[in-house]
């Protein structure tokens, strides 16, 4: 592979094609400057946020297995490192935008269990008032612009949220994240065209956990390695695996600088692993048992415990997030179960603005 | 604390399921997230993994058994912890449910089962007669499309298809009695207090366009029904009706589509025709002799039997009224005013001569109609009669057979009727009421003999027909039954 | 009052709304330097410079969309379709983000979003580029749909979409940016959801919009040379469609036809048709007609394309039929 400018100057490895490099993990990167205790605090907030967003799931796959949600839902079970990591490389007044995989995110970006679980069950109290579900999170106070049903449809979005922070100045970064099916559709490739063309201040995180629903890579894709398509836009990439949080944030955070600092969109593939199927009605035959195994034992959720346990942060106060986690996920579930349903009378003014157009 | 396990939803449109294998054993410890069993659901094979952490104290179900949504399939709890009360309810809540398939609700596939029997038929195959129509080419080609004037390409025509009066080909507006009239025209009526039944407008087939309407003020709702016989009931106006009185007081008999037609085309008839009566009192006795000589022919002959048009082993008979359906034609013929109708535009005098004989049937009456009656044999009337009264009888007229007469005769003569007047059947311009043949005394070269008289009112429609063409029509059929031999004659 | 073409009476209408509000900005294919593909846009990129007026690659689903997330966060974009034609390969971004994010989100964010271009026939450019794309995009909740048919109307419905807080789509046509029209001076906003009587009649209403509008008033003249009195109906607003001047038109004349381009199966006449009647059922004296584009594919040869379009003689002819069954 010809050396390329473009990439010569982001931080970590990638400017050869072989994908053995991804086996190597970096260690997880202290912030610079930070004392060792504020370290582990961190990592300690991280891995709470990925034991919610891995409660919240199994939960949402028993309401839904007891009727309590309907329709579509795709679990984030296995993928908590690459949304929880890449938000904690935010500020929080930055964008994010994802696809119908979209419950973990925007927990991560800071939606509270209780307007994620009631929209899932279908309420009012919902983010979206019961309208939207499982594929529609939206939350306009903590910017986080959705949850879309149409693979590739958020991606030219995803460039229009950045297009405008770079029209104001306001130094905003947008994350866009979607899955590596997304890659073969116009959406994907005019989204980031456009991005490249403009220099927009926006990160693509590819969520590569292997299958587009039933199809593995190898039958999807032409040319595996996702991130080499920025080569074609003339755009920065990046490419790791997704077990450390600790490495995701400090990745993802160097495309998220080169954004806000440069303006300069990045493609950065992360490979991943979904440990359900790609929604409730997917018996997941396509992978063996052996393979899922595999991928459990590199659970980031046992992961981030394991390094914290091993760091001295220490059983107790583990056992007091857990115990915090499955409160917050009762209480979730409660607040979901009493709230009141929406009526016809919230269709018209969520349809349109001032009166009803017919 | 021990609980049941039930049988989860595996997928969005799952109903039920085949639990397949178990892949734990009672006394097993379960993790979350274990694998409990697989299930066969309509789409695909499930795995059902644990939600909860515990000991797997009973199996409810076994390996192979469909089990529903909700039905309890295992009890998990704390080692050694006693479950039967448990296992009781659940074997309760199992024996209530229905094992027979149920029909999934909307959304859930059908499992896909031996093709139906009820396929559609296969589509019919193009008409080969275009195909056929070819025109060789110069270069000996066939032409494979249909000639133009075949082809109707839709795409000029779709938007201008329309079907109301006065486009289409013809009927004569009528079109059973309903009135063409526009959402505006009905409208306008209603306010202005017009009752458009039986009204015809200026507009194509008979249509009420709005500038009629003016014209049309004051027209009246429904008149009393007209006389089919004396002494029928007249019925009040529906408005001066009292409510349908308490099943004490009156039988209610809702009305069958025979009397509301009666009704409406009855009424129509003496709202709009001015009817006014003419009747005559003929010798009827040469008429009886010639009946009697007809059928004695037919009976010697045999021809009766074979001539009977119902197909039963009576013999044929002709009947007086046979005789005067003839005559009448006849008449007709010779007095071809009287064979007309009116129409706002023009009186019609038809060339054809085709007759309505009432026929009375079990709750109403029906007009078949004898066509070209002058131009039949009184054997063939009699025997087109016959049949079309069965026919009548037994509901199996066609709507063609009972309309478009040019004039109609009645005869109660059958029920002891002297005398009566009947109602013209509209667009008819006239209609011969005929009572019985009576026995009385008459005067004859002076002296008081038995003699035979039959009297016969003709109701005329004073727009085509007058006093004196009606009186030309009577005086003629006067002459054809005195001297029934005309009647063969003509 | 000045008189104006169409084409600059959008350009004033844009030119003004960027002017009174930054979060304005026009994008699309070739409306920068190449001074607009029909020079709507002429003279913009020098006034507001590369960041407000916007050249686009060819990538109508990609700009679209990033259309809808600029303005989901508080912009206020035009985006220009060359010709609403190519709206069709963005029809995921219009019908999927657009129209929905309102409601995915609860109310949450709103797009306040202006897509207009040219639309329906142009003069013999085949059957891909003469679709009437407004009968695809009335139908769908959460946009509105306007038409204008004349250059006053073109800027005050134009400054009205912008201002609007929901996706307005502006369907105008490439026959009529030429034509000539009075446009009121000053602050001039049409409020979207008003027809507007553009000829006043008793013995049918002719309803129509855009570049029918003008087929219907020839139809109207060619009708009073026969005693005929038409009273031509300019919808201007497909979407909000003002059902009560329709009605209030019906109650006097008791007859309509409506006249647009477009194919005959459902879209923006069958709708007019419902509403009238089920909202003026018995004020009808005839059924209503629709006169369309016939039902096939536009074709190139001139001829055929006039013959498919429709034409102020299919206007009279229907009008007579509908006469021939009387009149009020």
């Amino acid at each position: 592979m010809p050396a390329d400018s473009n990439i010569a100057h982001v931080a970590t490895e990638q400017s050869t094609p072989a994908p053995q490099t991804l086996g190597a993990s970096a260690s997880p990167a202290a912030t610079p400057g930070a004392a060792p205790g504020a370290e582990l605090e961190h990592l300690a907030h991280l891995y709470r946020e990925m034991l919610l967003i891995r409660r919240i799931e199994e939960e949402s796959a028993r309401a839904y297995a007891e009727g309590k949600i309907g329709g579509f839902l795709h679990l984030y079970i296995g993928q908590e490192a690459v949304g929880v990591g890449s938000i904690a490389a935010l500020r929080p007044d930055d964008y994010v935008i994802t696809t119908y995989r979209d419950h973990g995110i925007a927990l991560a970006k800071g939606m509270s269990p209780r307007a994620l679980m009631a929209e899932l069950f279908g309420k009012a109290t919902g983010c979206s008032h019961g309208l939207g579900g499982s594929m529609h999170m939206f939350d306009k106070e903590h910017h986080m612009l959705g949850g879309y049903g149409i693979v590739g449809g958020h991606i030219p979005l995803a460039a229009g949220v950045a297009f405008a922070s770079k029209y104001r100045g306001d130094g905003r970064v947008t994350l866009c994240l979607f899955g590596e099916g997304a890659v073969s559709i116009g959406g994907f490739h005019e989204g980031l065209s456009l991005a490249a063309l403009w220099k927009l201040p926006i990160v693509f995180i590819c969520e590569n956990n292997e299958y587009s629903m039933g199809t593995p890579l190898s039958r999807s894709m032409s040319v595996e390695d996702v991130s080499l398509k920025a080569l074609g836009y003339g755009m920065d990439r990046d490419r790791f695996f997704a077990d450390d949080v600790l490495e995701v944030e400090q990745r993802i955070g160097e495309a998220v600088k080169r954004a806000r600092e440069q303006s300069l969109p990045t493609l950065v593939e992360v490979r991943t692993y979904r440990f359900r199927g790609h929604s409730m009605s997917d018996p997941a035959k396509y992978r063996t048992q052996a393979e899922l195994e595999e991928h459990k034992k590199r659970d980031p959720l046992h992961r981030a415990r394991a390094l914290l346990v091993e760091k001295g942060y220490g059983e107790p106060r583990l056992d007091g997030i857990e115990k915090s986690v499955e409160a917050e996920v009762a209480d979730a579930i409660k607040f979901a179960d009493e709230s009141p349903e929406p009526t016809l009378a919230d269709l018209e003014p969520t349809t349109y603005k001032g009166p009803f157009a017919y | 604390m021990a609980k049941i396990l039930d049988m989860p939803k595996l997928s969005p449109t799952m109903e039920e399921g085949v639990l397949s294998a178990w892949h734990k054993k009672e006394g097993d410890e379960i993790a979350v997230d274990d694998l409990l069993a697989e299930v066969e659901t309509d789409k695909a094979t499930m795995e059902f993994r644990a939600f909860d952490k515990g000991t797997l104290l009973k199996l409810l179900v076994q390996a192979g058994a469909n089990v529903k949504l909700g039905q309890p399939v295992a009890i998990v709890g704390a080692p050694g912890e006693d479950v039967s009360a448990l296992a009781a309810q659940a074997g309760a809540a199992v024996a209530s449910a229905p094992h027979e398939k149920q029909a999934p609700a909307t959304g859930a596939p059908q499992t896909p089962s031996a093709p139906s029997a009820a396929k559609a038929p296969p589509p019919a195959t193009q008409p080969q007669a275009r195909a056929a129509e070819s025109q060789p080419t110069p270069a000996g080609r066939v032409e494979t499309l249909a000639p133009p004037a075949q082809r109707r390409p839709p795409v000029v025509n779709v938007l201008e298809r329309t079907s109301y009066a006065g486009e289409a080909p013809a009927g004569n507006g009528h079109d059973g009695g309903r009135v063409l009239a526009s959402p505006y025209v009905r409208k306008v009526a209603r306010e202005m207090g017009i009752d458009l039944q039986g009204a015809q407008g200026s507009g194509p087939g008979g249509r009420v366009v709005p500038a009629d309407l003016e014209a049309m003020r004051g027209r009246t709702p429904a008149a009393p029904l007209a006389r089919i016989a004396p002494g029928a009931e007249t019925l009040a106006p529906a408005a001066a009706r009292a409510a349908v009185p308490a099943a004490e007081e009156a039988e209610v008999r809702p009305l069958s589509p025979m009397r509301k037609t009666i009704a409406r085309r009855l009424t129509e008839s003496k709202q709009t025709v001015p009817h006014f009566y003419l009747s005559i009192d003929v010798d009827a006795s040469q008429l009886v002799r010639l009946r009697e000589q007809i059928n004695g022919e037919l009976a010697s002959s045999g021809d009766g039997k074979a001539a009977n048009g119902t197909g039963d082993a009576a013999p044929l008979k002709v009947s007086v009224n046979d005789l005067l359906i003839k005559a009448c034609a006849v008449a007709l013929v010779h007095v071809p005013e009287c064979n007309a109708s009116f129409t706002p535009e023009a009186i019609l005098l038809h060339r054809r001569v085709d007759v309505s004989v009432a026929v009375a049937i079990p709750d109403g009456l029906v007009t078949p109609v004898v066509r070209r009656a002058d131009q039949k044999s009184v054997v063939a009337i009699a025997r087109e009669v016959r049949e079309l009264a069965a026919r009548a009888r037994a509901r199996k007229l066609k709507p063609e057979e009972m309309s478009d007469g040019t004039f109609s005769i009645s005869n109660l003569g059958m029920f002891g009727i002297d005398e009566f007047a009947a109602v013209i059947n509209p667009p008819e311009g006239a209609i011969l009421a005929v009572g019985q043949v009576r026995d009385v005394p008459v005067v004859q070269d002076g002296k008081v003999v038995p003699g035979k008289r039959l009297a016969m009112t003709l109701s005329c429609d004073h727009r085509v027909v007058d006093g004196a063409v009606g009186a030309a029509f009577l005086a003629e059929l006067r002459r054809l039954i005195e001297h029934p031999l005309r009647v063969l004659t003509g | 009052m000045a008189t104006m073409r169409f084409r600059e009476a959008l350009r004033e209408a844009m030119i003004e709304e960027m002017e009174r509000d930054e979060r304005v900005f026009l994008m699309g294919e070739e409306v920068g330097h190449y001074q607009g593909a029909y020079k709507v846009s002429e003279g913009m990129l020098e006034k507001f410079g590369p960041k407000r007026v916007i050249d686009t690659p060819i990538a109508e689903g990609g700009f679209a969309g990033i259309g809808v997330g600029a303005a989901m966060v508080g912009l206020r974009p035009i985006v220009e379709f060359m010709t609403w034609n190519f709206s069709a390969v963005a029809f995921d971004q219009i019908l999927n983000n657009a129209a929905k994010v309102r409601q995915m989100s609860g109310g949450q964010f709103d797009c306040p979003i202006v897509f207009r271009g040219p639309n329906a026939s142009a003069r013999q450019v085949g059957s891909q580029h003469s679709h009437a794309m407004e009968h695809f995009y009335a139908t769908v909740p959460g946009l509105k749909v306007v038409a204008p048919a004349f250059p006053g109307d073109a800027k005050g419905l134009l400054k009205a979409a912008v201002r609007d807080d929901n996706p307005v789509l502006v369907m105008e046509s490439e026959t009529m940016y030429a034509l000539k029209g009075e446009v009121p001076d000053g602050e001039h906003v049409v409020e979207l959801g008003k027809a507007q009587i553009v000829r006043h009649g008793t013995d049918v209403t002719l309803a129509a919009y855009s570049r029918a509008t003008h087929v219907a008033l020839d139809a109207a003249a060619a009708l009073e040379k026969e005693g005929i009195s038409a009273e031509v109906v300019d919808l201007r607003s497909l979407r909000p469609l003002d059902e009560n001047t329709l009605v209030a038109s019906v109650e006097r004349t008791h007859r309509m036809v409506v006249v647009h381009e477009g194919w005959p199966y459902g879209g923006v006449g069958a709708e007019v048709a419902d509403r009238v009647q089920r909202l003026a059922f018995d004020a009808l004296d005839a059924p209503i007609l629709r006169v369309a584009t016939l039902d096939v594919p536009m074709p190139y040869s001139s001829k055929l394309e006039q013959a498919c379009m429709p034409q102020p003689d299919r206007v009279v002819a229907a009008v007579k039929r509908l006469l021939v069954r009387g009149r009020a």
